[in-house]
């Protein structure tokens, strides 16, 4: 489902944030994304939502080379991932119905067909009471299923995920792992980058480690560590 | 018979098919509808948020665009006023007031048979008087004169109308070569300077109006700036969710054609009230010179083009600052 071949990605003036990364992660796996602050993770995810464009090296989604997606093809593409971000990145003027709903509004669906999916999604993680109240008025945990919920509303193939339990207590942090870990028995394949050494390895799924731009452990597919 | 059913039932899969496609087609063109629709409301009510904002900005665009307005129809008033007299064009040719019946007939004769010419009237010094009689209302003074001082006349209507003012001189200038014609007279000069006048206010109507029209692309892109930045956090929320730079773009296109229409219909409100309000003075003032003529407002035309006009600005003021302002927010 996505495949780094030996690729680098070098900041204008500064150090390689990436080198020489090979990795492949296939469809309907979970990974963990994990290193120091400033080890590479926030690249990779940017790489893979073409925030960033990588120096060299190739990048494949689902077999297609999207280093060489024209930059007027980005919208669509961004539409087949869900991305669920640390400051979860929800807008205040608007309810979290409203929230939900944008990538399907983006995508230019139905009223109807938005309302039906967003009251799914919402209902996913727990929150269709809520979907009138404004995300302000929500706990740090419900925000960020909300923004769980708009990553996921458009059924997306990719889901990523960065730093999501970022400012959470544990049994919070446990709740959002086992809603991932949900989407991940349908089939989606979802990567997670975080720093909570504690949760993951509690978790027992592959574990990509980065140092310095570069990958110093993959730990195997689904509990085998090595 | 397997195969029979097999065919039956491709054929009802692939009508299902076109039918989903159709459908799908319906849909899109009502969820785009819908979108636009959600999307003018949007911004409608975004500018209902903030009225004090949106009434100066509206009242700015108003005063702005009613300007050149005012002028360009005034402007147009007063070369109708000329157009309403060009058929009085006319060349008058004197004669010595000697001049004899027959030499009169010889001179008609003469006259029509310039090709610039397209008519000729005479006027004998007898009908003259009689109607210097009528019209001045010297008429009892008149009595007291022994000889009729007034020279026969012709009236000559040029062919060209309005005449080329050079061309007009030239056939003067041939009609004065003629024996027995003392002179000959253009009676355009003070429409020649009407015109000329009217040209200039033209002028200066089109550079107030390029002038103003620039102040509210100005404007209108100004609020626009604003506008992208306060909502600055929605727009790369948007990106991320893969939102295309026209949905982005969208939202403040349409409050840029807001704004122009709004202030246009300003505009012509204030048209409207003033010409209403000066009309019947105007209308007054012509009668006492015993004129028919009739002061023309802006108009439904008018007004309906003037609005077209705020909501072009509007739109290319909106277009100009997103295209500007858009490009600085990340992602791309």
């Amino acid at each position: 489902m996505i495949h780094f071949d030996n690729l680098s990605k070098r900041y204008p003036g500064g150090d390689e944030a990436l080198s020489n990364i090979n990795l492949q992660i296939n469809a309907g796996e979970l990974a963990f994304l994990t290193g120091r602050s400033g080890a590479g993770k926030s690249t990779l995810l940017k790489l893979l939502m073409l925030l960033e464009r990588p120096s060299s090296g190739t990048l494949l989604i689902n077999g297609k080379n999207i280093n060489r997606l024209a930059n007027s093809k980005i919208p669509s593409y961004r539409r087949q991932l869900g991305v669920v971000f640390q400051d979860h990145q929800l807008l205040m003027d608007r309810s979290v119905f409203e929230n939900v709903a944008l990538p399907l509004q983006v995508a230019g669906q139905t009223r109807k067909e938005i309302g039906r999916r967003v009251r799914a999604a919402l209902d996913g993680v727990g929150l269709l009471s809520k979907e009138r109240h404004n995300p302000m008025m929500l706990s740090g945990g419900e925000q960020q299923r909300v923004g769980i919920a708009r990553a996921v509303v458009h059924k997306p193939r990719i889901l990523l995920a960065d730093e999501p339990t970022g400012n959470l207590d544990p049994a919070l942090s446990a709740e959002i792992m086992a809603l991932f870990r949900r989407f991940q028995v349908v089939g989606v394949t979802v990567l997670i980058a975080t720093h909570d050494i504690d949760l993951i390895n509690r978790m027992k799924n592959r574990i990509i480690r980065l140092h310095q731009g570069m990958v110093v452990d993959d730990g195997g597919v689904d509990g085998t560590i090595f | 018979m397997m195969g029979v059913l097999m065919a039956q039932s491709s054929n009802a899969r692939s009508r299902r098919g076109a039918a989903d496609i159709k459908f799908g087609l319906i849909a899109g063109i009502r969820s785009a509808c819908g979108h636009h629709l959600h999307t003018i409301q949007d911004s409608f009510n975004r500018l209902a948020k903030e009225p004090l904002q949106t009434i100066m900005t509206t009242s700015v665009i108003a005063i702005a665009l009613s300007l050149p307005a005012t002028l360009f129809v005034t402007v147009d008033n007063a070369s109708q006023l000329g157009s309403r007299f060009e058929s009085f064009s006319q060349i008058t040719a004197y004669l010595a007031s000697d001049t004899s019946s027959k030499q009169v007939a010889t001179i008609k004769y003469q006259l029509e048979a310039i090709p610039e010419v397209k008519s000729v009237v005479y006027i004998s010094p007898d009908q003259a008087l009689e109607e210097f009689v009528h019209s001045s209302g010297f008429g009892s003074a008149l009595e007291y004169l022994e000889v009729n001082p007034l020279p026969p006349v012709f009236i000559i209507t040029p062919k060209a109308e309005p005449p080329m003012p050079d061309q007009a001189s030239q056939l003067v200038k041939k009609i004065k070569l003629i024996t027995q014609v003392e002179d000959a007279q253009l009676d355009m000069l003070w429409l020649q300077r009407l015109q000329s006048l009217t040209q200039i206010g033209q002028k200066i109507v089109l550079a107030l109006g390029a002038v103003l029209g620039m102040g509210v692309l100005v404007i209108i892109g100004n609020s626009i700036r604003l506008a992208i930045h306060s909502r600055r956090q929605e727009i790369i929320v948007i990106k991320l969710v893969g939102g295309t730079d026209a949905y982005v773009r969208r939202p403040f296109l349409y409050s840029g054609l807001l704004m122009g229409l709004m202030g246009a219909m300003g505009a012509s409100l204030i048209l409207v009230l003033g010409f209403w309000w000066l009309g019947a003075s105007i209308t007054h003032l012509s009668e006492l010179y015993g004129s028919q003529y009739r002061f023309n407002g802006p108009g439904l035309q008018g007004c309906m083009l003037l609005i077209a006009t705020g909501g072009m600005l509007g739109l290319s003021g909106s277009w100009l600052a997103v295209g500007r302002h858009l490009k600085g927010i990340k992602p791309r």
